[in-house]
């Protein structure tokens, strides 16, 4: 299922550069930033390593659509009824640290957790079904983000929380893609400019 | 029988000298006897329950049963005291420890105030008499003209009083009167019988004081947890310590035999580690490296057993009830319907897992000498006997002390896990406290049978049922005692199948074979479970068939209040005479109506919501239940509402009996929405909360009215009794709420969505 | 050596590792059996604490974690179990075995803190993490909105 699912979206990847390459090309408004076609290239492959990551459970489970935060690789509600809360920290007697600790506990099923504590990513930073346009756009739009491009970077590079799809304890897959690769693309991708793919309504996600 | 024969041995804790102590015979004719401490009486039998009387009028009461939640330890203690003319603020509860001497101590079949109230009246009945007696002679007056009132006896014809206290040297003269001198209270002049109470470890339980079986401390305790094998009947092969061992805080690591079949009460058998506390053993059990040897339930695969117990209960079997001609009517039938139910095997995961303290003393050349245990057991003699064969003791050397029970749902009366703690004191030589995690709890339980039943009617034209055949197939509990055994006992059989309350003119009941593959036991109202998911869903059934309104066609199905014959049908009655608790279709019938009265069945409702009703005789009771659903479009299951009727005969404490009927409906909640034990391999896949759900606050219902039918019939039970009609209610509603039928439990397996 | 402050008072713990869950340090060391063990895996809410005023789960809280907070337990609540939690269990009658009622007072406890006027939905948001087999559920809702309104000055 996974590796017929990757494949096809190998092939739909390809079909969708050749078209958002010379969309790029076509409609960047600013001419002197325009990259040219094989740096534009570059950014929306990276683009797409970066997409990949974010829409793995273990990123997006807390980047929910809605005030529920995900859990499992299904992205299933997370049990207990747990809710964002006024500081996407959880609600009431519910909050995330009642059980997320500091740290990863042994056992599969445990709660995780990390040093700078367990939180859902606020509201507007959603990554839970977005296209890779919408994805790229609320990234670079601060009212959503929350973040400059620096501080994205910087957030994708050491939070801890980040950190945590890669070492995400006993019992879950962390995030294939190495971090080292992750954040290389990421980067990569902000100094092209964060270029968005255009809208692929058509493609197979 | 002669009065002031009464064991010593049983008041040697907790009582005062020159207490009255009133010892009440419950076997036999209920000879009673009297004893001032200061007497040595050789004592011919053994008492059931007690009051004393300390010489500060404190009033003592013994609850022998388990409190596990039913509020039995209040309930019983008030029937005395109210019997005594006591003032409840001056009585206190004593818990028995277990001794065969009280009788049955085994807290279940929601048998404790049905057993016992008579027995409980006649101990406050002859406290009271003897202090009428005391007084009447203190007076010089005629003892008929005084009665007790709040902790007195008061002269009618003078209103002169005097306090319990001044009378108890003077009653503990006395001659105990004989069972025909006791007058017992009129209903009119019940004090707490029939009242609200609070239980008596209210206080306890809200500051954190009340002590459970894991509280339970002896001094140089030691802390144990056990590594049992993943298949039934496994064994162990090889075990490595050493990085068990080299944890800090561990002890020791040994291995407990493993059980000879059949099971019945035994440890299982596995590997212990022993440590300075329970993080310890836990860490040091994780560092265990056990290799397992598989015993024949290694092959146990839900997936497939399921299939050929469908199958079995499709397939004539054993037949237990047999009226009329059944296969002349389903030859002459306008139309056939059948249909098959199943119900995975559950778990009972009581809150409180499994847990004891034992400690062992012994001889100076290291024989056993006695063992005392504290544990949450609901069966403290079947404990003292385990215990007992475990180490090789006579039963009177082990002494069990019941603490508070963080529910037992039936689990807690197998006292395997008590002969675990006992066996690894002895061997260590220091008290042992054994705990269960919910892993363990989980995974090795005495489950809740599977079980598959099916249904079959025989319609007329007006789809009617003139032929009825139900046959049920599960792993019996007698497989826990006899090794093999693949039919239901009559008992079991009698749990809500054999005694089919409908008014059918051809009816057959049958039983298919099953085995079992893991431990099976009772879990809260038993068969009855299955069965009443059955023999209450498939009405709904046929009368959606019909294009009937399911209320009216099930009391027509009822028929005309009638009590049901079963001659020649083997049935149990909950080890009543049918003489004394008939199935009373009348008050069955009672119940239902006032339950769909209640609820207002026919009202419209919104989209998306239903009503479903079921009503079940069990438990010598009888309780109707009407479950509002609300199914949303993404399937998602909420219970705005549930009606529930219970008929129980007298009851004691109204707001317990409540609280037991609110409970119940979130247990049934529990077991329909998500209840599922299944296994691979022998291995049970279940292991914690995650995945072997229990309804939470939202998933219970949000509102429970109750309404008890007033009565001074016999009493019957409770705690079970809320159970059995409420699954079949609520996926009845999810029918009428979504047109979507659910035979098979859990529903969680099913998509609701619209 | 770690130092918890538990119920007001300091609590010297020489021989436990600081990743010891809470909850057995209050059980197996410090005598504090009010706190119950229901899963281990903070599902089921018996073990429930307050940290600092916040509901946690001590069976997956390190010991380590919790130095410098100001830890309560159900035997700190109050003095003499009259919080107003504690009142409205016992007028409602909420217990029934009374296992996991520590935990639940003590989540309850701060979901009124949190939230003085709780709707249904904030109770069932704020006590979904507490199970009870014996089903009080309703009772503990009522029993929440009593203790709410008594606790308003």
């Amino acid at each position: 299922m996974n590796f017929f699912r990757r494949h096809l979206r190998f092939c739909a990847l390809g079909f969708f550069m050749l078209f958002a390459v010379s969309a790029l090309v076509q409609c960047r408004p600013e001419a002197e930033a325009a990259p040219d076609g094989a740096a534009a290239m570059t950014a929306l492959e990276s683009f797409e390593v970066v997409y990949g990551v974010l829409q793995h459970p273990r990123c997006m489970n807390c980047h929910p659509g809605g005030d529920r935060p995900l859990q499992h690789d299904d992205h299933q509600p997370h049990a207990m009824n747990v809710q964002r809360g006024p500081d996407d920290r959880g609600r009431f007697a519910m909050r995330c640290d009642a059980c997320h600790g500091t740290g990863n506990l042994p056992g599969a099923n445990m709660p995780p957790g990390v040093s700078t504590g367990w939180h859902l990513a606020p509201r507007e930073m959603v990554f839970e079904g977005l296209s890779r346009h919408e994805l790229a756009k609320m990234l670079m739009d601060p009212e959503r983000s929350h973040m400059s491009s620096d501080e994205l970077i910087e957030h994708v590079t050491s939070d801890p929380l980040v950190l945590w799809g890669w070492d995400p304890g006993d019992g879950r897959e962390p995030v294939p893609t190495p971090h080292a690769e992750f954040a290389a693309a990421f980067r990569t991708w902000i100094a092209a400019g964060a270029p968005a793919p255009p809208e692929e309504e058509a493609q197979v996600r | 029988m002669t009065p002031a024969q009464l064991s010593r041995r049983l008041f040697l804790q907790g009582l005062a000298a020159g207490s009255l102590v009133v010892a009440v015979r419950v076997s036999g004719p209920c000879a009673l006897a009297l004893v001032d401490l200061e007497t040595e009486a050789a004592l011919p039998f053994e008492p059931d329950v007690f009051v004393s009387i300390a010489p500060d009028g404190w009033v003592a009461i013994v609850a022998h049963r388990s409190e596990m939640g039913t509020g039995i330890r209040t309930a019983l203690p008030m029937i005395v005291a109210d019997e005594l003319g006591a003032d409840w603020e001056r009585v206190r509860i004593e818990q028995a420890i277990g001794d065969a001497e009280y009788g049955s101590q085994n807290t279940d079949g929601s048998r404790s105030v049905r057993r016992f109230y008579e027995r409980m009246r006649i101990a406050g009945a002859t406290a009271r008499t003897m202090l009428e007696r005391a007084a009447a002679a203190r007076w010089g007056v005629d003892a008929t003209d005084c009665a007790a009132r709040n902790h007195e006896i008061v002269h009618k014809p003078t209103g002169r009083s005097v306090g319990f206290d001044e009378l108890v040297t003077a009653a503990a003269a006395l001659e105990a009167p004989a069972r025909e001198e006791l007058r017992m209270k009129p209903a009119s002049e019940r004090r707490y019988v029939g009242r609200d109470i609070p239980i008596v470890d209210l206080d306890a339980i809200v500051t954190g004081r009340a002590v459970f079986g894991t509280d339970a401390r002896r001094k140089g305790q030691l802390y144990a947890v056990v590594a049992r094998s993943p298949a039934l009947g496994g064994r162990v092969r090889s075990v490595d310590a050493a990085k068990a061992k080299a944890i800090t805080g561990v002890v020791d690591v040994i291995e407990i035999p493993p059980f000879k079949a059949p099971h019945a009460f035994q440890a299982l058998g596995g590997v212990a580690v022993i440590a300075k506390s329970t993080w310890a053993a836990l860490q040091g059990r994780r560092a265990l490296v056990i290799e397992w040897e598989d015993g024949e339930n290694a092959r146990f695969d839900s997936t497939s057993y399921e299939r050929a117990l469908v199958q079995a209960a499709r397939e004539s079997g054993k037949t237990l009830r047999d009226e009329g001609d059944v296969d002349a009517a389903f030859s002459e039938a306008k139309d056939i319907f059948e249909a098959d139910y199943y119900v995975p095997h559950l778990a009972h995961a009581s809150m409180e897992p499994p847990c004891a303290v034992a400690e062992v003393t012994t001889e100076s050349d290291g024989t056993v000498a006695r063992c005392d245990v504290w544990a949450p057991t609901q069966n403290p003699q079947a404990a003292q006997t385990e215990v007992a064969r475990t180490l090789g003791i006579q039963p009177a050397n082990v002494t069990v002390n019941v603490t508070l029970l963080g529910g037992g749902f039936g689990r807690k009366s197998k006292p395997d896990f008590i002969a675990e703690a006992a066996y690894l004191a002895r061997r260590l030589k220091r008290p042992v406290h054994v705990t269960w995690t919910r892993e363990d709890d989980l995974q090795h339980d005495y489950y809740h049978a599977v079980a598959a039943v099916h249904m079959r009617a025989a319609l007329d034209g007006a789809g009617r049922p003139q032929g009825w055949l139900q046959r049920s197939a599960f792993p019996p509990i007698t497989s826990t005692f006899v090794r093999g055994a693949r039919y239901g006992s009559a008992g079991e059989m009698g749990l809500g199948f054999t005694d089919l309350p409908y008014s059918v003119p051809n009816l057959r009941i049958e039983n298919g074979p099953a085995e079992a593959h893991l431990r099976i036991g009772w879990l809260r109202s038993v068969a009855h479970i299955y069965h009443a998911f059955a023999v209450c869903s498939f009405p709904d059934e046929l009368a959606h068939r019909a294009g009937r309104d399911p209320f009216e066609y099930l009391m027509e199905l009822l028929g005309e209040p009638r009590f049901v014959g079963l001659e020649g049908v083997e049935y149990p009655n909950h080890g009543e005479p049918l003489a004394r608790y008939p199935i009373d279709v009348g008050r069955l019938r009672h119940v239902t109506e006032r339950a769909a009265e209640l609820a207002g069945w026919g009202r419209a409702l919104a989209r998306g919501r239903g009503l479903g009703i079921a009503c079940h005789r069990s438990f010598l009771s009888y309780a109707a239940n009407v479950v509002e659903v609300e199914v949303g479009s993404d399937g998602a299951i909420t219970i705005p509402r549930v009606h529930v009727v219970i008929d129980a005969g007298l009851v004691i404490n109204p707001d317990r009996v409540r609280a037991q009927m609110e409970g119940a409906t979130v247990f049934g909640a529990s077991l329909a929405l998500y209840g599922e034990i299944t296994a691979e391999n022998g291995r049970v896949q279940q292991s914690n909360f995650h995945n072997y759900r229990i309804a939470r606050i939202y998933d219970a219902p949000r509102e429970v009215n109750v309404e008890i039918v007033a009565s001074e019939a016999l009493p019957a039970g409770v705690g079970e009794v809320g159970v059995p009609p409420f699954a079949p209610a609520l996926c009845n509603a999810i029918f009428a709420a979504t047109g979507k039928r659910i035979r098979r439990l859990p529903i969680a397996r099913h998509d609701l969505s619209s | 050596m770690i130092v918890l402050k538990i119920n007001g008072k300091a609590h010297e713990l020489a021989d436990v590792d600081a990743d010891t869950p809470l909850l057995w340090v209050l059980r197996d060391e410090l005598g504090l059996t009010g706190t119950k063990y229901g899963c281990g895996m903070a599902q089921c809410g018996a073990c429930t604490v307050h940290a600092d005023g916040q509901a946690v789960r001590s069976c997956v809280k390190p010991v380590g974690d919790l130095v410098g907070k100001e830890i309560t337990t159900i035997e700190g609540l109050s003095a003499d179990g009259d919080h107003p939690v504690q009142r409205a269990w016992k007028k409602f009658g909420v217990p029934q075995c009374g296992y996991c009622q520590a935990g639940q007072i003590m989540s309850a406890a701060a979901l009124i803190e949190s939230v003085p006027v709780p709707t249904d939905d904030d109770i069932d948001a704020g006590m979904a993490g507490n199970l009870c087999r014996c089903g009080t559920y309703v009772r503990i809702r009522a029993a929440i909105h009593a203790a709410a309104q008594d606790a308003r000055p």
